[in-house]
């Protein structure tokens, strides 16, 4: 397991983006959702699973994901939320522009040597 | 909104349901379900501030914090019941004063009809000849349509027995389309009933009058009602609320126009002829504004009137245009929204309801000053807290949010408590101004206009009060506040603004009870006019025989009707308990009579009051005579000389010191001079004109009088309590003249009372208003000095073991606060001399004999105000004498 110091702190923007990802393969229950972005980043990206709460209500108001009410696996009630059509195409627009970021910062922090 | 609730809806079990899915996995890992429990709360993070989000992403944020504020101000007025007890009183005071008088002036002067689209009404001139309503209503080009309407009071019997009198309408045959009334009953009046003059003996009845003599029972309809001797079919009834177009009345009875003959007898007109003035209203075509309309119908009335007058009047003095002449003789077509009706009422009231408006705007500041002020003090002492909320980072706006918060909570507060006190307030206001008079039926229920001007007064109330203490309170000198406050000095505590506050309560008190002692003054005199003990022993009512009002009548009309009224005073004087009877043609509180020019034996000609009379006027109202005689039953013979009484003023002005009995005048009437011979005089009638001054009076006898008017008022002075002689009064009455109307029979005191009503009103609710701002100005200066001994404990304290005596310390305080009482007194007395001269223009005509600078009524009003603050500086004076030094060095503040 990843220590304190590893993990990197996400900004929220980048939360809600994980969650879509997330969505993308189905829908599903908050609990796994932040199980899913645990694991998916091997442990790195340790989000505290509270504030996936207001990330995931972020995006209901924006339109880009859907609820129903559910049973979870262990019998409870909670929502199951899953990825609507416009949040998949903002996924999409949002995939690129990550991958682009991610492509520059790697770009910045191990320069090509070529002089 | 609906849907943004449904995600927030079940959060508490999803968070729920997520953290015993963790647990759930960290057991399945063989962690013990209690460790398992806490790591995965852990894991989780803070739920609360969680939930705190979610929930702040859906509500606006502001609306969040103000519940929160509202809470925490509500929490914090419960812990301190007395101070907000205190507050919260003196709001309502406030409010509920200003809300009572509003709903009184909204409900005279501001509220529409009750009838279809109200602004749509217009009305034309204040009140218009029938003959031209006549004419105006042909009019198809520019108005829609036009009805007109007049009241009347109308004798009623049901079944054989009669009822008491009602107040009545006579309405046009469109009145009620035009008004767009739909009856509940049966059916309204309609053009139908417009036809033929005396031929449509139907009547409506309002929604009231049926509920109360009818019991709401549906076989009302058809049956008949004996109104003045003939019988009317009732076709209909009025939707409750209807009351027709003029506010502060309620009749019950509406009548066609064309039945006026029969139910109005006192006019003895023919059959056919319909006369008097209406209220005319009517509605304008689509597309034409009042000035276009105006303009048609100038035209119309003017030629209208060329040929009723076929060059009789010369119209061409009053100027060359149709419209001048047509203003000459008031007969132009003026066109006024009539949204609000007709009113006598609002006429008399509006401008009293005005000037107690700004009275109780006046105490509505005083309470707001006393409330700030208390807050004030309030807001002192908890800088410390604020001090610290601010060092941990809470921005100054959010403090002041939440107190200007409790400040509306307050005034909220104030507000709810004052609407029930206006409630009951207005009520009593309205019977208040019904003394003496049919009762004034006005409806005072709070609508929408009210409301949101209670609300207004109490959010800007709040506001005003709650601003400065919420300033004070998040100053910008915080870091200070959290060290242990050490001692200050006394005139570290300057407190300016309360001080200045306090001031111009003070100020604004005195000018309150100067305004009122002025009106008390201004009635005390007004009263003192009468006549003393005649006023609760004499009796009046109004007598109008069949034909007693016509333009052109017979000479047998006028002996007919001296017949009933010798007959009646006959049976009068014949009853028990009467100790003499005679009739005039006024009241005394309703003076009038017709002037006519006299010519004295010197030559000069006089205009003068001549009031008709009969024998035993002057000794029944308790006249005394100078010299001379009374009038005696063989002047009132129908060749008999014509003889005249004079008053004093008159014997003064044109015999000197000679005696005016025995000469000779010479009466200008219509056609001729007729000579007669004084043959009495005197004393001026006590009420000659109540809010007059005296004039020269030469009375007549009835019969000897040539004037259109023969209705007279009764007067009956009784031995015993008049209260029992009414009910037979009343049956002489009635058998005298079994087809008139019968009016109020009431003491000359009870008249007085009506007549008086304004005055007293202002008088009666200047003083109550007066004494609660000076009660709340004397509150509030207590509590400030209160407060200012509370601080200065210490200082006090010590000076004390230094070897002050304890008055002088008392002399200290007081002398603080005395000095504030007479800066407050100086501006208030200046403020309130320089007020009564800028109104006395328009007060005047309420109280014409009041100086704006009288002496007595100023000093009456600053004596009150310093006995009051004299106490309300004393008591802490008096506290503070009281401090044990050992108490003081002890104490922490």
């Amino acid at each position: 397991m990843a220590t304190k110091d590893t993990r990197i702190e996400l900004l929220q923007g980048t939360l809600d983006l994980l969650v879509l990802r997330t969505l993308a393969v189905g829908p599903a229950h908050g609990h796994s959702i932040a199980k899913a972005i645990q694991r998916g980043s091997d442990d790195v990206l340790q989000v505290e699973q509270g504030s996936l709460y207001p990330a995931l209500h972020r995006l209901i108001k924006r339109g880009w994901i859907a609820f129903e009410d559910g049973t979870s696996e262990n019998n409870r009630r909670a929502k199951v939320y899953r990825l609507t059509a416009k949040g998949r195409k903002q996924l999409s627009i949002e995939t690129n522009r990550g991958e682009r970021l991610a492509g520059a910062i790697a770009r910045l922090l191990h320069p090509v040597s070529q002089e | 909104m609906w849907r943004r609730r449904r995600p927030l809806d079940g959060l508490d079990d999803d968070i729920e349901a997520h953290i015993q899915h963790e647990t759930d996995d960290y057991i399945s890992r063989g962690v013990a379900p209690e460790e398992a429990h806490r790591l995965a709360r852990l894991a989780f993070g803070n739920v609360g501030i969680v939930k705190e989000d979610v929930r702040a992403l859906w509500h606006r944020a502001w609306l969040g914090q103000l519940r929160q504020d509202v809470t925490f101000g509500v929490r914090l007025l419960r812990r301190t019941p007395l101070f907000t007890c205190a507050v919260v009183l003196s709001l309502a005071l406030g409010i509920g004063a200003n809300t009572a008088i509003f709903s009184l002036l909204h409900a005279v002067a501001l509220r529409p009809l009750p009838v279809e689209n109200p602004e749509g009404l217009w009305k034309v001139g204040d009140r218009y000849p029938y003959a031209a309503f006549r004419a105006l209503a042909g009019d198809e080009t520019v108005l829609a349509s036009v009805a007109a309407a007049s009241g009347v009071r109308l004798n009623v019997s049901i079944d054989g027995a009669p009822e008491p009198t009602v107040d009545g309408q006579l309405v046009s045959g469109n009145f009620f389309r035009l008004l767009g009334i739909r009856p509940v009953l049966g059916r309204a009046i309609s053009p139908d009933d417009d036809r033929t003059p005396n031929a449509h003996p139907v009547v409506m009845l309002s929604h009231e009058y049926w509920a109360s003599r009818f019991g709401r029972e549906p076989s009302t309809l058809g049956r008949l009602i004996t109104i003045s001797g003939t019988p009317f079919t009732v076709i209909g009834v009025a939707p409750p609320g209807f009351f027709g177009i003029e506010v502060g009345t309620a009749p019950s009875l509406f009548v066609p126009i064309l039945m006026q003959p029969t139910v109005v007898p006192v006019l003895g007109n023919p059959p056919r002829l319909i006369t008097g003035q209406f209220r005319v209203l009517t509605r304008l075509r689509p597309g034409v504004t009042a000035a276009q309309a105006t303009a048609a119908l100038e035209n119309r009335v003017h030629g209208w009137l060329e040929r009723e007058m076929s060059g009789r009047a010369n119209l061409s003095r009053f100027g060359d245009s149709v419209r001048a002449q047509l203003i000459g003789v008031n007969l132009w077509p003026e066109l006024s929204p009539a949204a609000t009706g007709f009113s006598n009422i609002r006429d008399e009231f509006s401008r009293p309801l005005l000037i107690l408006m700004a009275g109780v705007g006046i105490l509505l500041l005083i309470a707001c000053a006393n409330t700030s002020n208390l807050l004030l003090a309030r807001a002192a002492a908890r800088q410390s807290e604020f001090g610290t909320r601010q060092a941990l980072g809470a921005s100054r706006w959010r403090l002041t949010r939440q107190v200007l918060v409790e400040s509306l909570v307050l005034a909220g507060l104030g507000g709810l408590v004052g609407v029930g006190l206006a409630h009951w307030a207005t009520r009593f206001l309205v019977v208040f101004i019904s003394r003496g008079q049919t009762p004034v039926v006005l409806d005072v229920a709070p609508d929408a206009r009210a409301l949101a001007f209670t609300a207004a007064c109490a959010v800007i109330t709040g506001v005003l009060f709650g601003v400065a203490p919420a300033l004070r309170a998040t100053g910008r000198r915080m870091v200070p506040k959290l060290r242990v406050p050490t001692s200050r000095s006394g005139t570290h505590l300057r407190l300016v603004p309360e001080r200045l506050l306090a001031v111009s309560q003070i100020a604004l008190s005195l000018v309150m009870l100067i305004g009122a002692a002025l009106f008390v003054r201004g009635l005390m005199s007004l009263d003192g006019r009468g006549g003393g003990a005649a006023q609760r022993e004499v009796i009046v009512a109004r007598v109008e025989p069949a034909g007693s009002y016509s333009r052109r009548r017979p000479p047998e009309t006028l002996v007919r009707i001296d017949r009933e009224y010798k007959n009646l005073l006959e049976r009068i004087h014949a009853m028990p308990g009467v100790r003499s009877a005679s009739l005039a043609e006024y009241s005394p509180a309703n003076p009038g009579g017709i002037y006519r020019r006299v010519t004295t034996p010197s030559g000069t000609e006089v205009q003068v009051h001549q009031p008709m009379v009969y024998p035993r006027y002057f000794s029944t109202l308790g006249i005394p005579f100078v010299e001379g005689r009374d009038f005696a039953p063989r002047d009132l013979e129908e060749h008999s000389p014509p003889v005249a009484v004079v008053n004093e003023t008159f014997a003064r002005l044109f015999f000197g010191r000679t005696s005016a009995v025995g000469q000779p005048c010479r009466v200008m009437a219509t056609d001729s001079a007729m000579p007669c011979q004084i043959i009495g005089v005197v004393r001026d009638s006590p009420y000659a004109d109540i809010t007059g001054d005296v004039e020269a009076t030469m009375y007549q006898p009835f019969l000897q009088t040539d004037t259109n008017r023969g209705m007279m008022v009764l007067h009956v002075r009784t031995s015993d309590d008049p209260r029992s002689v009414i009910p037979a009064l009343r049956d002489a009455l009635q058998h005298a003249h079994p087809t008139a109307p019968q009016f109020a029979i009431q003491t000359i005191a009870d008249e007085l009372d009506a007549v008086l009503v304004r005055q007293r009103l202002l008088a009666t609710l200047g003083t109550v208003f007066s004494l609660l701002a000076l009660l709340l100005a004397g509150v509030g200066l207590y509590g400030l000095f209160a407060f200012i001994v509370v601080r200065r404990t210490r200082e006090i304290g010590l000076r004390l073991a230094l070897g002050a005596g304890r008055p002088d310390i008392a002399r200290m305080v007081i002398g603080e606060a005395l000095t504030l009482v007479l800066v407050g007194v100086v501006l208030g007395s200046a403020g309130g001399v320089v007020l009564a001269r800028l109104a006395t223009l328009r007060v005047a005509l309420l109280l014409p004999t009041v100086d704006a600078r009288d002496p007595l009524a100023i000093a009456a009003a600053v004596v009150t105000l310093l006995t009051v603050a004299g106490i309300a500086a004393y008591l802490p004076a008096r506290r503070a004498a009281r401090i044990q030094p050992m108490d003081a060095v002890r104490a922490n503040c």
